[in-house]
């Protein structure tokens, strides 16, 4: 619904696997869930963030060997997916964290310019 | 690449892989719920809140399913096992058509697979990449002699090439006639001498092209450095087995070549039939130091035939640089009439004309055959197509229901593609081993028309390799796409709602669909028509070729032949006076026999005409032997023959066309004839005498230009003794024959006498058999397509009428105009197509005769015989045929039953 989704910011493609791995090293070990439900805490639910769309990203990530996924149970007894980062996740996370920022500071520059 | 492995993997595990996803996104959802329902919802508005909040499900699915392995093979695979169930389910339809495309692929991959076998493939040596033949360029004139080579050339490429392993020389296929150089031998010290044929080589030749000899052992350097000294040779494979009966223990037993015995050393591996142009049989190998004793009638020195083998780590232009560099050094103080310029490594081929113009000829041949196969394939597919429109419309329900659902149209037609592609893959491999076994049965019938002249190749490898194997797949998969795209689109343009109703097609709407058909039809009718055409052209060709008169007597005239060690020794002239002495014999002759397939050319300058001739030389009485007829003049006489007198004889055309209106007695033609050594020289001639025509060139068409010149005196393969034979013929041979034996009787063994009927002329009749079977074949083929293809579209076009017939009939409508208004207009599109295949066949005659002005045309004897009336009148019959069935069936249609048809 368009009027819904007026105010919400479109994830740049490519970002989801970045806020992930983010998420699950400050957080730790994390179903699907909780990954998401953070998500739109933090952002104050200005993500749009599709919870379909988290899934895919996962199973990307995991197919990478960036994440480690192991069912297990949670609080309430319920079963889900826990994920966890792996080194490789790491080192992921740190180099593309630098080209994020790279990227971002160099567009800032180019739009200050116009300016 | 982890990444893919994984995706790759899941491809694999779909099963556990849709289960563990189903799981994950339960788990996600019962989380999602839970929250709602501590925030106090009840259960089942949380979930599904909870389902909102996800998202769409099923879209999420198939993200997910995007992202865990290739989608796009999960739906191939789907596709093909529902494509494969599909033809499952219609067992008839699918075996007329995989019946149909194995004939047109069939006859494709056979043509193909010849082809492949004898000129792509290279010669059976060790290391084909490497193995090159080397080819000299003159300045003046590319010929023949590109491939000779002098001994001392040979020797002094060898002791200085630092790019090429190994050079070898061959000698005994170049230019000691056909099926080469021959020896008398005698087997086990029996006292019987039979013709047997062999190549000297050089001692290197086995090592070099990398073969391991199956029995015994090859040459060895030292048995080709003293000349005469090495009595050795090496048994090939087919010798072994004819005239050894693979005995084991023929190494180290003797062969009497020419009178010397030779020790047997080794045999050879049964792949390796050696290294000549064309792969005629023979039966040893004898190192080159030998070739004194076993051609005795060698004049000067002999010409080698050169292989190479480049190094490793050089290149074949790095070795052609420098090969040729060395040569030049070399020549550079010799003499040469027509200087050598350069030196090429030629690929070698398993079958290699060797002469650029013959080579052109036979890729021409090829093509236009593989242009004939490939007409033939197309009009499979027409046929195929056909069947798959006529299936696409009673499949229309289930095509409309797919695309209700939300199936897109693309992914119909490429599901739709499949079936065809599976289609032909099936076609494709029925079609290989009919291929193989076509391709064999051809060469053995070329093979026995060899067999008729004494000469015979060995069977080339038919096994498809790669290269064919390749060809067949691209072939299959196009064809798969050509036939099926058409019909694919088709199927997917309905309108839903009728299409899911089930309603059959009503009055008009099939107008817009049986234009494809009209089409399909037609270009089928076309082809046929068009092969019928040229099937009839080549039988009448070979009609020509038996029937015709060659301006010759064939039957009592006979060649004597004396091969071998013999030709030098014997003096034909002598023999030939033995013989005119006979009564038996009415008169005789020295010259070069007529043989049916001439192309011995010079140029001439003659009155207006300047162009290339037919040239011959022959002896005095040359024409009373041959039963040839004088129009004016005289035949040479035998001072003529031995002053070598500057005279000439023409045949009747050549006179009209050069003197036209004039009387040719006397006039000069200016002829420039090959001398020694390459060197050309122009001569006058003067003009004593006209004969009648003759078709000495290939039997069908009178020779337009064609000298007769006198000689005959110097020994030369190609000069022959020919008599005439009178009264009783058995009488006159043996007569023949014993006059021989009183005169020498060791001339007997190499001796061949043959009547022209018998000789050449059989074999190239034979040719020509073969050749108009093959066209009947081909022609047959397209005229069965066309008929399954006719009989299918008719019936199919009475039974989506059949309501229309029924309101006909119930109507009043008579037989009479059932026909008219049902029958024809279907048949329409064939006339349509035969109109096209004939004007086909008439511009192709047309090109034809522009592009080779000396022959006659092809269009007034294709058109104005009987024949071609005949072949359209078949045409007209066979449309009619196969429409007669379902036309009967459109007759008998129950109104009642028909107006209930759905």
């Amino acid at each position: 619904m368009p009027s819904e989704d007026a105010g919400k910011i479109a994830i740049l493609p490519g970002t989801l696997d970045l806020i992930v791995l983010r998420t699950l090293k400050t957080m730790g070990r994390q179903h699907a869930y909780a990954i998401a439900a953070r998500l739109e805490q933090i952002s104050q639910d200005l993500l749009q963030l599709n919870q379909g769309t988290l899934y895919p990203a996962l199973v990307r990530l995991e197919q990478q060997g960036r994440i480690a996924g192991a069912w297990g149970r949670t609080e309430t007894n319920r079963e889900a997916k826990f994920y966890s980062i792996t080194k490789t996740g790491e080192k992921a996370l740190v180099e593309e964290t630098r080209r994020w920022r790279q990227m971002s500071g160099l567009l800032e520059k180019l739009l200050s310019e116009g300016a | 690449m982890r990444r893919f492995l994984a995706r790759l993997a899941n491809l694999v595990r779909r099963g556990t892989a849709e289960r563990e996803m189903a799981r994950e996104i339960a788990s996600h959802l019962a989380l999602i719920a839970e929250g709602f329902e501590r925030a106090g919802m009840p259960p089942r508005e949380a979930a599904l809140a909870a389902r909102r909040a996800y998202g769409g499900v099923e879209q999420s699915k198939e993200l997910h399913r995007d992202a865990r392995s290739f989608v796009w093979i999960e739906q191939l695979l789907r596709d093909v096992r529902y494509a494969w169930c599909n033809l499952w389910r219609a067992p008839g339809f699918t075996m007329v058509a995989v019946v149909a495309l194995a004939l047109g692929l069939g006859v494709n991959l056979t043509i193909f697979g010849v082809y492949d076998a004898l000129i792509l493939k290279p010669l059976p040596v060790a290391d084909p990449d490497r193995t090159v033949r080397l080819k000299r360029w003159f300045q003046h004139h590319p010929g023949n002699d590109q491939f000779h080579f002098a001994p001392a050339e040979y020797q002094y490429l060898r002791e200085h090439s630092t790019t090429l392993a190994g050079i070898v020389a061959s000698y005994g296929d170049l230019d000691t006639g056909a099926g080469g150089l021959t020896v008398l031998a005698s087997f086990g010290g029996s006292a019987v001498r039979e013709q047997v044929r062999g190549r000297a080589v050089s001692a290197n030749y086995f090592a070099v092209l990398g073969q391991t000899a199956y029995r015994g052992r090859f040459f060895r350097p030292e048995e080709d450095r003293a000349v005469g000294a090495s009595p050795v040779a090496v048994l090939t494979w087919g010798c072994w087995q004819r005239r050894f009966g693979r005995d084991p223990n023929a190494v180290g037993r003797t062969i009497a070549l020419n009178g010397l015995p030779y020790t047997i050393i080794g045999i050879a591996p049964e792949n390796f039939t050696g290294t000549d142009f064309i792969p005629f049989e023979f039966d040893f190998w004898a190192p080159l130091s030998m070739i004194g004793q076993l051609d005795p009638a060698l004049k000067s020195s002999a010409s080698f035939q050169l292989l190479g083998r480049v190094k490793n780590g050089v290149s074949r232009g790095q070795a052609q640089n420098e090969t040729s560099l060395l040569l030049r050094r070399y020549l550079a103080s010799a003499r040469e009439a027509d200087p050598t310029t350069a030196i090429t490594l030629e690929r070698t081929r398993y079958l290699d004309p060797g002469d650029a113009g013959e080579r052109a000829q036979m890729q021409g041949a090829a093509a236009a055959l593989w242009i004939v196969v490939c007409l033939v394939l197309g009009a499979a597919c027409a046929n195929v197509a056909n069947l798959l429109l006529a299936r696409g419309a009673s499949r229309q329900r289930e095509i409309g229901i797919r695309l209700a659902m939300g199936a897109g149209p693309a992914r119909i037609v490429r599901q739709l593609l499949l079936e065809s592609v599976l289609l032909s893959g099936l076609g494709a491999v029925a079609a290989v081993p009919l291929s193989v076994l076509s391709g064999q049965s051809l060469w053995g019938s070329f093979n026995a028309v060899f067999r008729t002249i004494n000469l015979s190749m060995p069977t080339p490898d038919f096994r498809p390799d790669s290269r064919v194997l390749a060809y067949g797949l691209i072939l299959a998969v196009a064809t798969g796409v050509l036939f099926g795209l058409a019909p694919a689109l088709r199927s997917t343009r309905l309108d839903l709602n009728r299409a899911m109703k089930g309603e059959g097609p009503v009055f008009g709407a099939h107008f817009r669909r049986s234009r494809l058909r009209g089409v399909l039809l037609a270009s089928q009718a076309a082809v046929s028509m068009l092969l019928l055409l040229v099937s009839g052209a080549m039988m009448s060709k070979l009609r020509d070729a038996t029937v015709s008169n060659p301006g010759f007597d064939t039957r009592n005239t006979y060649v004597l032949v004396v091969e071998g060690e013999e030709q030098r020794r014997v003096d034909l002239w002598a023999l030939r006076d033995r013989l005119a002495r006979l009564p038996e014999v009415a008169a005789t002759a020295i010259g070069e026999a007529p043989s049916g397939n001439d192309d011995g050319m010079v140029p001439m300058r003659a009155g207006r005409w300047y162009d290339r001739t037919y040239a011959s030389v022959v002896s005095d009485g040359y024409f009373e032997t041959t039963g040839m007829r004088f129009e004016r003049g005289r035949g040479f006489t035998r001072q003529e023959i031995e002053s070598h007198a500057a005279v000439a004889i023409i045949t009747e055309s050549t006179a009209r066309r050069c003197w036209p209106n004039e009387d040719a007695l006397g006039k000069t033609a200016t002829l420039t004839l090959p001398g020694e050594q390459s060197k050309r020289q122009a001569a006058d001639f003067e003009v004593v005498g006209v004969v009648n025509d003759v078709r000495q060139a290939d039997l069908i068409h009178i020779d337009p230009l064609r000298v007769y010149l006198p000689g005959g005196l110097s020994p030369n393969p190609d000069i022959d003794l020919m008599f005439h034979i009178r009264g009783n013929r058995g009488q006159a041979l043996a007569a023949v024959q014993s006059a021989i034996e009183r005169m020498d009787r060791a001339l007997l063994p190499s001796l061949k006498m043959y009547s022209l009927e018998d000789g050449n002329l059989a074999a190239i009749r034979g040719i020509y058999r073969v050749m108009a079977l093959v066209a009947g074949v081909l022609a047959l083929l397209a005229v069965t397509l066309a008929v399954v293809g006719i009989q299918g579209v008719m019936s199919f076009l009475v039974s989506q009428r059949t309501r229309e017939i029924g309101i006909r009939v119930a109507l009043g409508a008579t037989a009479a105009v059932l026909l008219r208004a049902i029958v024809l207009p279907g048949l329409r599109p064939v006339v349509v197509g035969m109109g096209i295949g004939f004007s086909a066949a008439v511009g192709l005659d047309a090109w034809y005769h522009s592009t080779d002005l000396l022959s006659e045309p092809l269009l007034h004897r294709v058109f104005g015989t009987p024949a071609v009336c005949a072949e359209v009148a078949l045409m007209l019959a066979v449309a009619v045929l196969a429409s007669l069935v379902p036309t009967r069936r459109a007759l008998g249609v129950d109104p009642m039953r028909a107006l209930r048809h759905e």
